[in-house]
């Protein structure tokens, strides 16, 4: 069956490293099924994002000006940022995700795992200005 | 143990267990805003988390974390503008603390002046990552509990979701009773008779045909504002912009559009349309010709909603001409009967008298392999011809449709499933002398082509042997409408003209489906040629073919683009298998034209030993596909093409977006404008890429960043491999545009795509792509080690190309 072929294929012709399914084997996580409905929801989606990327573009839309600004309380945090625990993968930084309900704004605490570039970042600048 | 998973099974879930797989933990799930439905975040055994799975099946965008969950009940949206569409939203971090907030990507995460505020635009990222949520937004559930929770397969979700379309209930249970899904029966090889036929092409034809109807009635419209215009044939022409683009079902000039009037200032009104102008590079408007002026409230030009039309004409031909075929025995000569069912006939040889020249007046001298396919195909009942590009194929069949006609075998008809290769063939024809008439679909008729003058209602026109239909005639391009007697006697005339020039041509050239016209329902074709036959379903082809057919040719190559068939089911099913590459199975050997005259004998190499078994000849020498004074940094000189490396891998890995396509929309421009500045007029050039997305990128990039005037750039073609089949120019650009290092390379992925891709340049390639992920597919890891032998793989920048170094593997032997 030519789906079986692909795959040896992509690892042959590749010779790009192939850990993830390495680790499922090992693991026992569940694994995709390779068939027509899965790639069709692969095609389906991938046309779905460009699509709604695409009509937004061409719509014309007036949107206030972005004028955001940082809430008092949450500033002094910036300086000491608190690194959750745990094993160094899953270690993550507390930020504050902003929403609005009507008028009112609303903050909720987020981990942000350290792996996300921007978490990695303020830790950064975060490390230095203490260092200073 | 199995006590357990029983227990997990039948104890009652809560309202926010995943409706695909139970998994309930508050902090995994997402509540679906639009079928109320809530989905976990796991993957299970798909590409995607059920809730992304969920959301892209059902069209759905607007999602809510459950109020149990970290951030408690919230509505995931802009925080600036309020849109809802998760796919469009992401999030940004403030530049200096710890605070992030949703934006959407466009406009407000793009806005100019964020620059200068507290939000770091450059670190925006998609809600939607590898499609799933971000894991830190909605959590994963473990492993172990998606291997406990209920499997569901991706065949499953597929059934689910369409079942909910009917039924929003619907549970995983009720998959497994019976009549829900049933697949439909597979098309086969041969049949016992022509009602076993019908019986397997009958409910795909419905199938297709429902799925359609589904799809353009969900196509509706709100909010659109209408400019107002007159045609020359005093008739109410509508110019208005389809905001939501509508990529899966392409407009089409002819289409029928329903514009209504919603607003306070006039009464309610609703008119139909033909669509008579599509977007293209000069402007996004579509047009519609209103088919009538009364009423219309031209002083209104807000509050329109447009509706599209859809009609089941194509579709109920196509029934009635599998019935006929079923039940009428004189609808086909025997012999081809039983060729197409696929039974064992003894080969019967046609008596005609041979030309003494084969080719045709006013056509080109054929070569020796067109010679022959005429020659043979004159003298059998059923042939295949296959025409791989550039080959002639047009010329040749024109030339065979000649000869037909001279033979006194009675009239011939002609077809294509396209009215672009209708015209193509319809113009040459006409050429070698023949009377040819153009049968047009009502619709169509105001569509100007180069072969208007052969047109039907055209030619009625300018008849000039019945007067008083003439002044009719005159009187309604003057005031629009005729009185109702008036109307009457028009029409009456008008059928009596149709008819005598339909009687008298020697050559009658209309689409597959045309074929099926009330007009022709009386006629009887026993010559009947389809070009381009591949590109049509079984059933199309059938319409021409019950028209009491003794003589069948089939043009076309089963090597390009196949017919298109947008139900998936029908598809699978073998609905996209054209009766050509059928006969081809049944082992009818293809006669092969073998001449290429399109392409520099460097271009056609690849394709040729790829997909024609070397076979194809050059009939065109190098000095003839060259261009001089050309500023293009061919690496070789004597190989006008080059593979463009470019690579932004950092892009690629986030999902799928269109900032990937940035760097290869740049290149193209780059190229593009190289080539203008070379004195290469836009209208040579061709830009294939196979997203619309990029499509509309590439489009805009060129004028607003191109160093050009902006005209010229509108003037250059940019579009899918699709529609660029059959057709040529002399220089291409072909951009992959790659989405992600998960997925296949999607469009380009088709063999017969890639070869359409490669072959419709004739002076030059130059292809714009990532080749580590192209190279994953073994097609394309052949194409880019033919590229990398011939030194014509290349990095770095324009100016400076360099051979690029980069190792495949050695490519394996390909099985078509
Ligand atoms: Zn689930
Ligand atoms: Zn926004
Ligand atoms: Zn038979």
């Amino acid at each position: 069956n030519s789906d079986g072929e692909d795959d040896s294929d992509v690892l042959e012709s590749a010779g790009e490293e192939d850990m993830n399914d390495q680790v499922n084997l090992l693991t026992g996580a569940p694994k995709p099924t390779k068939c027509a409905e899965d790639d069709d929801f692969m095609t389906a989606f991938d046309k779905m994002l460009t699509d709604n990327i695409q009509a937004r573009t061409n719509e014309s839309l007036k949107v206030p000006q972005l004028d955001i600004a940082v809430p008092m309380h949450l500033r002094g945090k910036s300086k000491k940022p608190t690194v959750m625990p745990g094993l160094v993968e899953d270690r993550s930084i507390n930020f504050v995700l902003m929403t609005r309900r009507g008028t009112k704004q609303q903050f909720t605490d987020l981990h942000v795992p350290i792996s996300e570039e921007f978490a990695a970042k303020f830790r950064e600048r975060a490390l230095v200005e203490r260092a200073e | 143990e199995e006590d357990d998973e029983e227990q997990f099974f039948m104890k009652d879930l809560p309202k926010h267990a995943c409706s695909y797989c139970g998994i309930h933990d508050p902090a995994c799930v997402v509540f679906c805003n639009s079928t109320k439905k809530w989905f976990c975040n796991g993957r299970g055994n798909t590409s995607g988390s059920h809730i992304i799975n969920h959301l892209v099946r059902a069209k759905a965008k607007e999602v809510t974390l459950h109020k149990d969950g970290p951030l408690g009940e919230t509505v995931l949206e802009c925080y600036n503008c309020g849109c809802r569409n998760v796919f469009l939203l992401g999030f940004i971090p403030a530049k200096a603390d710890s605070v992030v907030v949703l934006l959407c990507r466009q406009p407000c995460a793009t806005l100019t002046n964020l620059k200068d505020m507290n939000w770091d635009p450059n670190q925006w990222q998609p809600l939607i990552q590898d499609r799933q949520f971000l894991p830190w937004l909605v959590k994963v559930p473990l492993d172990q509990e998606q291997l406990r929770a209920r499997q569901i397969s991706p065949q499953q979700i597929n059934k689910l979701e369409e079942l909910w379309k009917d039924n929003p209930d619907a549970t995983l249970e009720d998959l497994e009773k019976p009549g829900v899904d049933e697949e439909p029966q597979q098309v086969l090889l041969r049949y016992d008779d022509a009602y076993q036929y019908q019986n397997i092409f009958g409910p795909l034809v419905k199938l297709e045909a429902d799925y359609d109807k589904k799809l353009k009635e969900s196509q509706t419209q709100d909010n659109i504002v209408v400019r107002w215009d007159v045609g020359l044939n005093k008739k109410r022409i509508a110019y208005f912009h389809l905001p939501k683009a509508n990529e899966e079902m392409k407009l089409m000039h002819g289409d029928e559009l329903r514009l209504r009037y919603m607003g306070e200032l006039h009464k309610p009104w609703s008119g139909v349309g033909h669509v008579i102008k599509i977007p293209d590079n000069h402007s996004d408007e579509v047009a519609i010709e209103l088919k009538s002026n009364a009423g219309v409230p031209t002083e209104c030009t807000q509050n329109y909603v447009v509706d599209f039309v859809w009609k089941s004409t194509s579709f109920d031909r196509m029934q009635a001409a599998l019935k006929t075929f079923a039940v009428d025995e004189t609808s086909v000569w025997g012999y081809i009967y039983h060729k197409l069912l696929g039974h064992e006939v003894e080969d019967v040889v046609i008596k005609c008298q041979l030309p003494k020249r084969f080719s045709a007046p006013q056509l080109p001298e054929l070569n020796h392999s067109q010679v022959y396919a005429v020659k043979t195909v004159l003298q059998k009942p059923l042939s295949l011809i296959q025409g791989p590009p550039g080959t002639g194929k047009t010329v040749t069949s024109a030339t065979i449709v000649h000869h037909l006609a001279k033979q006194n075998n009675g009239q011939v008809l002609v077809c294509a499933p396209s009215n672009i290769a209708v015209d193509q063939l319809t113009e040459k024809i006409h050429r070698t002398g023949l009377k040819v008439v153009r049968l047009c679909a009502k619709s169509r008729e105001a569509i100007d082509s180069p072969v208007s003058f052969l047109a039907l209602h055209n030619q009625i026109r300018n008849m000039d042997s019945i007067p008083e239909l003439a002044k009719l005639q005159q009187l309604k391009d003057e005031t629009g409408e005729l009185s109702s007697t008036d109307e009457k006697r028009y029409r009456a005339l008008k059928k009596q003209c149709e008819k005598e020039l339909l009687q008298h041509a020697d050559v009658i050239c209309c689409t597959c489906v045309g074929t099926g016209d009330p007009r022709l329902a009386k006629m009887q074709f026993r010559s009947v040629l389809i070009d381009e036959s591949t590109q049509a379903t079984e059933p199309e082809c059938m319409i021409p073919v019950i028209l009491g057919c003794r003589q069948l040719i089939l043009v076309g190559d089963h090597c390009q683009l196949g017919p298109v068939v947008m139900c998936k089911k029908a598809a699978r099913a073998g609905l996209s298998q054209s009766l050509f590459e059928r006969l081809v199975v049944l082992g009818i050997r293809p006669i092969r034209l073998q001449v290429q005259y399109r392409m520099h004998p460097a271009l056609s190499a690849f394709p040729s030993n790829i997909f024609y078994e070397g076979s194809l000849q050059n009939g065109v020498t190098p000095a003839e596909r060259t261009r001089k004074s050309l500023d293009i940094p061919y690496p070789q000189q004597d190989k006008p093409m080059f593979f463009y490396t470019t690579t932004g891998q950092e892009e690629i890995s986030s999902s799928g977006t269109s900032y990937l396509n940035r760097t290869e929309a740049a290149n193209v421009e780059k190229i593009a404008t190289r080539f203008l500045r070379s004195g290469v007029k836009p209208e040579q050039i061709g830009i294939i890429t196979p997203y619309e997305g990029q499509r509309a990128y590439i489009v805009q990039y060129m004028q607003y960043s191109g160093s050009l005037n902006k005209k010229l750039y509108q003037e250059i073609e940019v579009a899918s491999v699709d529609a660029f089949q059959g057709r040529e120019k002399d220089f291409i650009i072909l951009s992959c545009v790659r989405s992600n290092e998960h997925q296949g390379i999607g469009f380009l992925n088709d063999p017969r795509r890639l070869n359409v891709a490669l072959t419709r340049a004739k002076y030059g390639i130059i292809i714009v792509g990532n080749p580590k992920v192209l190279s994953k597919q073994p097609l394309w890891n052949h194409l880019l080690t033919h590229y990398k032998e011939t030194k014509c793989l290349v990095e770095g920048p324009l100016n400076n190309l360099k051979e690029s170094l980069i190792q495949f593997s050695k490519p394996r032997k390909l099985v078509n």
